[in-house]
């Protein structure tokens, strides 16, 4: 059989940087095809390159035995290939169906449909699982799932045969995310190809058909789903072995002196209600929800983004009222769930991370070396602080939103999904930073929708759900199981 | 598209930054071969002082278009503080009080358009329109539509005055330019401007108050307008109640064609140094060679619709 598209001995580099170095590529009809490697590996890259986004490269193309060389996103599209990109492309402030249809409304005569298209809209949306969305909301309404699956929908939609996903889960739910599975797999039933990039090597094994593992711009290996797991791709991803986290012991500990950060009925309408708690230093604490059960929002709303209705924030006792800046100024730290809203992409990587600390740390110069000496500690790649933030791979990208806070220890870092996009070994390594940080005094509300780093890291673990906090543990075994089912069974029973 | 975008962020970079340089020195070339008189040293400090009152003025816009907003008052902010001076100097107001009163009304009226920008969401083209037609309202109601002749000493100097043969003028306006460079690059403020203007929910998360940068900006935009005005009025002898208000497409589109971006987070001073050049080159060199002079008004309008598409295409890209 003939492969729906071939890449032989694709390379490509970004000035000195070479992305990818020789690479060749199959994906069939009918198959979905993962895609794996660590952060910085290539894998955007490649996908790029067949979408047609990357025009420049070496090497050659073929789409249904046909040489090609696509020069741009548009070609691709009309020949049916169509990429969901790892930092979303949706407008917020236009309704779902409109982000659905973009650029494509059905129309009678000259005007736009709108019945059509809502009730079109309506229908994909209730097929791909999610009956309950509005679709003549705005978009920004809604939280990241609801993006991504807009960006899902469109690409289905766009009648597309081979359908690019970078990375499409990691704003997701579980139940979201199997969801998605499901709705992969039924596409490449109805035969069309699917290439998947993501981290969560659980999915990837259990969505795939064949695993591609990229290594420093390399193809290490293709391997059949069923004949590999997911030690093996870690193996093959970093060359070495790491941990996964499925369960945890927690050992209750003894809290030293008083809390630094106490949350008091803390209540913001629609959001989160009568939210009690108490921050101690040297701790991690997790704080899992799905996506919607509130947990970023409080995160956000002690970090001053938001103002409660109701309930109180003291840091070492202290009431906390005003903006971020106070926050800042108080000891609070923190990272946005999307590092798009967090990050100057246009901007080099050291005045990222020296925008809050300006007052005493002006100059290219000091910026330069304090943003040295903390993107060396969170490892980023490569180590330069003067290219700009968007130069880097994804998970690069969020290194340099954490680096921020490691200028001066915080006493509480909230930490919203710092790991989302970040492949198993860097992921370790953040995890480790957090740790660090705690060791050293800082209390870190670790918030996050990924049991796996939940239980990877945190001394205690919260669980919200419906804007509540729903279950504590403080010892004895945890495992993924439990979690996803005191954050679902809640939103269930009240649905 | 930001895929698409970081990779040809570096041409396009390239390409946004040296385009204008480019123009500019086109330009020279161009009226220096077909025209006699271009190329004189005379003539360039004649340039120099067509674009002085444009680039106290850009100083301010350039401020304004780093964060994102836009300045529409600034013609007729200028033509009030001019008025206002004129007025207080003709109500015996003792000198230099009539500057200053005039300066601090300018910059009250730019603090208003300003809050209800940052405070109250107002976008800045409507807030600032609303103003235009308060300031221009306000001259006409101080001056009942008259030529005022009294002017303060200071701005007579200023104006038109000379020391050791160079124009205060051009003085005043490459101070301005100056100040205006050393707190965008030096200073906090400066970089919270850039910063604002690049991603402002960012900058907010990194503690900026980016409401107060976005008010503070339109309160130095409407500094440097008054400025502008209360030098202006001792260029032209006196002060009318619509004396500026035709600058404010020149000022906008100095600053435009100089490169910085309509949305925010790039540019600067250098860059509206060669838009003032630009436009003070080509209005210079077009009354040299003798073009309908009917023509004018309309080959500069097509520059700087050019240099508009240019800097969308270039920097537009953020918005998709
Ligand atoms: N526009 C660019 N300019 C310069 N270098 C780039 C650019 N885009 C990517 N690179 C570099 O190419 C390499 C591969 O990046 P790529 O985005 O393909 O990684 P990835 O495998 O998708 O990683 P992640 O899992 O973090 O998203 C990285 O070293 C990155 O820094
Ligand atoms: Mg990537």
């Amino acid at each position: 059989m003939e492969p729906l598209l071939r890449l032989t001995q694709v390379k490509k580099r970004f000035g000195g940087i070479e992305a990818l170095k020789g690479i060749d590529f199959e994906v069939f009809a009918g198959e979905v095809h993962a895609l794996v490697g660590e952060n910085g590996a290539g894998k955007s890259t490649m996908m790029k390159i067949l979408a047609g986004v990357i025009p420049d490269y070496e090497g050659e193309m073929a789409y249904r035995g046909r040489p090609l060389r696509l020069k741009n996103p548009k070609e691709a599209l009309d020949l049916g290939i169509a990429m969901i990109h790892q930092e979303l492309s949706v407008m917020p402030e236009l309704s779902v169906a409109e982000n659905i249809f973009l650029g494509r409304q059905p129309t009678r005569g000259r005007v736009v449909d709108w019945r059509r298209m809502f009730a079109e809209a309506r229908r994909i949306l209730e097929a791909l699982g999610y009956p309950h969305v509005e679709v003549e909301r705005p978009l920004g309404d809604y939280p990241l799932g609801v993006h991504q699956l807009a960006e899902i929908a469109r690409a289905v939609t766009s009648g597309a045969e081979l359908i690019i996903m970078d990375e499409p889960t990691s704003a997701l739910s579980p139940m979201e995310t199997e969801r998605l599975l499901e709705l992969v797999r039924r596409l490449a039933s109805q035969g069309k190809a699917i290439v998947y990039i993501s981290h969560f090597l659980e999915e990837v094994t259990a969505v795939a058909d064949r695993i591609t593992v990229l290594r420093d711009g390399r193809k290490v290996a293709t391997l059949r789903a069923g004949e590999t797991d997911k030690s093996e791709l870690v193996r093959l991803m970093l060359g070495k072995e790491a941990r996964f986290f499925e369960r945890a012991e927690l050992v209750a500990r003894a809290r030293e002196g008083r809390p630094v950060l106490e949350l008091s009925a803390l209540t913001r309408p629609r959001a989160f209600e009568g939210i009690d708690l108490a921050l101690y230093p040297g701790e991690i604490v997790g704080l899992y929800g799905l996506i919607g059960s509130g947990h970023f929002e409080l995160a956000e709303t002690v970090f001053g983004l938001a103002r409660p209705a109701a309930g109180q924030i003291r840091v070492a006792g202290k009431p906390l009222r005003g903006g971020p800046r106070q926050a800042i100024r108080e000891g609070i730290a923190y990272v946005p769930p999307s590092r798009r809203t967090g990050l100057f992409l246009e901007k080099p990587v050291y005045q990222n991370v020296s925008l809050p600390w300006l007052d005493r740390l002006f100059g290219p110069a000091r910026e330069l070396a304090a943003a040295r000496e903390v993107t060396q500690e969170v490892g980023l790649r490569p180590p330069d602080p003067a290219r700009n933030v968007g130069a880097f791979s994804g998970g690069n990208q969020q290194k340099v939103a954490i680096a921020r806070w490691l200028i001066e220890p915080p006493k509480v870092f909230l930490a919203s999904e710092p790991t989302r996009g970040m492949d198993v070994g860097a992921k370790d390594e953040v995890l480790s930073i957090l740790r660090r940080m705690a060791d050293a005094g800082t209390a870190v509300l670790l918030v996050s929708s990924e049991p796996e780093t939940i239980l990877a890291a945190a001394d205690r673990i919260l669980v919200m759900a419906k804007g509540r906090i729903v279950a504590e543990y403080t010892s004895g075994e945890v495992t993924k199981e439990m979690l996803v089912h005191a954050a679902a069974g809640e939103l269930r029973k009240s649905a | 598209m930001a895929e698409k975008r970081s990779r040809t962020s570096r041409l396009a970079e390239r390409a946004r930054e040296l385009a204008p340089v480019w123009t500019l020195l086109a330009l020279i070339v161009f009226f220096g071969v077909y025209s006699e008189s271009f190329f004189t040293l005379e003539n360039f400090g004649n340039i120099l002082n067509q674009v002085a009152l444009l680039a106290i003025m850009g100083t301010g816009i350039t401020f304004v278009l780093l964060t994102a907003q836009i300045d529409l008052s600034v013609s007729y902010m200028a033509t009030l503080a001019g008025v206002v001076a004129a007025y207080a100097t003709a109500g015996h107001l003792p000198q230099p009080w009539p500057i200053v009163v005039a300066l601090l009304v300018a910059s009250f009226l730019g603090w208003i358009s300003g809050a209800a920008t940052a405070y109250l969401g107002i976008p800045s083209f409507m807030s600032t329109l609303a103003m235009s037609l308060i300031a221009s309202g306000l001259s006409l109601y101080l001056t009942r539509g008259r030529i005022l002749f009294d002017l303060p000493p200071l701005s007579k100097t200023l104006g038109s005055g000379r020391i050791f043969g160079v124009k205060w003028l051009v003085i005043v306006a490459a101070l301005t330019l100056l100040v205006g460079h050393l707190v965008l690059r030096y200073t906090r403020f400066g970089r919270y401007v850039y910063m604002t203007g690049a991603n402002p929910k960012a900058a907010e998360l990194a503690g900026v108050n980016t409401r107060r940068v976005v008010a503070w900006v339109m309160v130095i935009a409407a500094f440097t307008a008054g400025l502008a005005g209360v030098v202006g009025i001792g260029r032209l002898g006196s002060a009318t109640p619509t004396a500026f208000d035709g600058m404010l497409i020149d000022a906008i589109g100095a600053v435009v064609l100089g490169g910085t971006s309509l949305f925010g987070g790039v540019g600067g001073i250098p860059q509206t140094v060669v838009g003032l050049l630009i436009l003070g080159v080509l209005r210079n060199g077009l009354d040299q060679v003798s073009v309908n002079i009917y023509a004018k008004t309309l080959i500069t309008g097509i520059i700087l619709f050019a240099a508009l598409v240019f800097n969308i295409l270039f920097a537009g890209k953020k918005e998709s």
